[in-house]
């Protein structure tokens, strides 16, 4: 759009390459780990077809979400914005597809059902990557005059934004983890008090990571003017978020079906530690909000 | 919006893709009915084989149902020598619409048909 003005046609396409490539590496950086995960290629049979139908859809939206807050052509349409965001699917679908094939997961003696399911299925944190491929790590030179970073324009993300890039990050460490047993593990086990001592730990340390370590990206303790742009409400409201998104993790992964209400606030709790983490993760990421003050420094 | 062929042909690829996956498995999903697990064994006579620790019966084991069995137990039964005689084995995960390899031991030449039973699986 903006650099094709001057730009020769064969640039043009060295421009395109390095936009794919780059979208296949990060959704290989952050794919790799659940495509070397056992329960996700298992899953792919145990789960009904709808349900892998409708957590793709739901990543769908997902992506489509966290484009529109960091999107990196900020002067897109929603229509384009859309066209993008399918596209940040399909070239998912390849890498995860290509990927399975390497590592023998699928092949001509797995069922055609089987092999889909577990494609769609591995294409989901692919394409989580893909899509922090098009805004977290294009190189600050890609596209001349054009803004890249977030944590550079930050202030362009306002509170709700940070509260779905928030949710983002929890849903990408989480889903490293929400398929293995190890939630219902820690979850079954834990007693209520040790797993009030983990709640309180998560809202701690979150809360430290964002506004008192001095990551890049992280806040002084300086209150906005939203409600919400406040530490302690927005470290909660963070933490609500992610409590939600692991809650969603374990319904996915049928980690709820006929368990019980303590049994599932527990394995909640302990899926919601990465949960959180995550989500401060995201929250640093993007900076911003009234109150940053560090991402230029 | 798209500015050469390469973005064109990724553009149409990932639409391909996605259509292809998402409608795969719309039409999956409609046409289950959630029938339960129907395990079916095709016992291979005629391809078994003699090793120094028994007589191999190589099978197929599919699943005609519309979702999968977990550590499926199987128990085949064949006559050898007069005598009856049973081999017996697990099969970890058997996915919907899949074929798992699997081979049965006996001590020598079944005599007459091998015949399998399932003693039974897990709903996962």
């Amino acid at each position: 759009m903006i650099i094709g003005v001057s730009a020769s046609a064969e640039s043009d396409v060295r421009q395109s390459a390095q936009d794919l490539l780059r979208a296949v590496g990060g959704g290989l950086l952050i794919g790799l780990p659940l495509l070397f995960t056992m329960e996700m290629w298992f899953h792919s049979f145990l789960l009904p077809s709808w349900k892998i139908v409708a957590l793709f859809g739901v990543s769908f939206v997902v992506v489509i979400g966290y484009s529109a807050v960091s999107g990196f052509r900020r002067e897109r349409t929603r229509t384009e914005l859309l066209v993008d965001c399918v596209q940040t699917m399909g070239i998912a679908i390849v890498v995860s597809a290509v990927a399975l094939l390497l590592l023998g997961r699928i092949g001509p003696d797995i069922g055609l059902r089987d092999a889909i399911g577990k494609i769609a299925l591995e294409a989901i944190p692919v394409a989580f990557g893909v899509s922090l491929a098009g805004s977290q790590l294009a190189s600050a030179d890609d596209d001349d005059g054009e803004e890249q970073g977030m944590a550079g324009d930050g202030n362009a993300v306002g509170t709700l934004g940070r509260l779905v890039v928030a949710a983002g990050g929890a849903l990408l460490l989480a889903l490293n983890v929400a398929p293995t047993e190890e939630p219902v593990l820690l979850g079954v086990q834990a007693e209520w008090w040790l797993l009030a001592l983990v709640v309180a730990a998560s809202l701690a340390m979150t809360f430290a990571i964002v506004f008192y370590a001095d990551f890049r990206g992280g806040k002084t303790l300086d209150r906005g003017e939203d409600p919400l742009d406040h530490p302690v409400s927005e470290t909660v409201a963070a933490y609500a978020i992610s409590l939600l998104v692991s809650l969603v993790l374990l319904w996915s992964f049928g980690r709820t079906d006929g368990v019980s209400a303590s049994a599932i606030i527990g394995q909640v709790i302990m899926l919601g530690v990465l949960a959180s983490f995550g989500a401060a993760a995201g929250r640093l990421l993007v900076g911003g909000g009234a109150s940053s003050s560090r991402s230029e420094a | 919006m798209r500015q050469n062929w390469l973005e064109w042909l990724a553009l149409v690829v990932s639409i391909l893709a996605v259509v292809g996956v998402v409608g795969f498995l719309l039409v999956d999903g409609v046409r289950d009915e959630g029938r339960p697990p129907l395990p079916l064994v095709e016992v291979r006579v005629a391809e078994a084989y003699q090793t120094p620790h028994g007589w191999l019966v190589p099978s197929t084991v599919t699943n005609d149902g519309d979702s999968a069995a977990e550590a499926l137990v199987l128990r085949a039964t064949a006559e050898i020598g007069g005598e009856v005689e049973e081999s017996e084995l697990t099969v970890d995960f058997l996915p919907a619409g899949t074929e798992v390899d699997v081979t049965f031991g006996f001590s020598a030449e079944p005599d007459g048909e091998v015949s399998v039973q399932v003693i039974g699986f897990r709903l996962p």
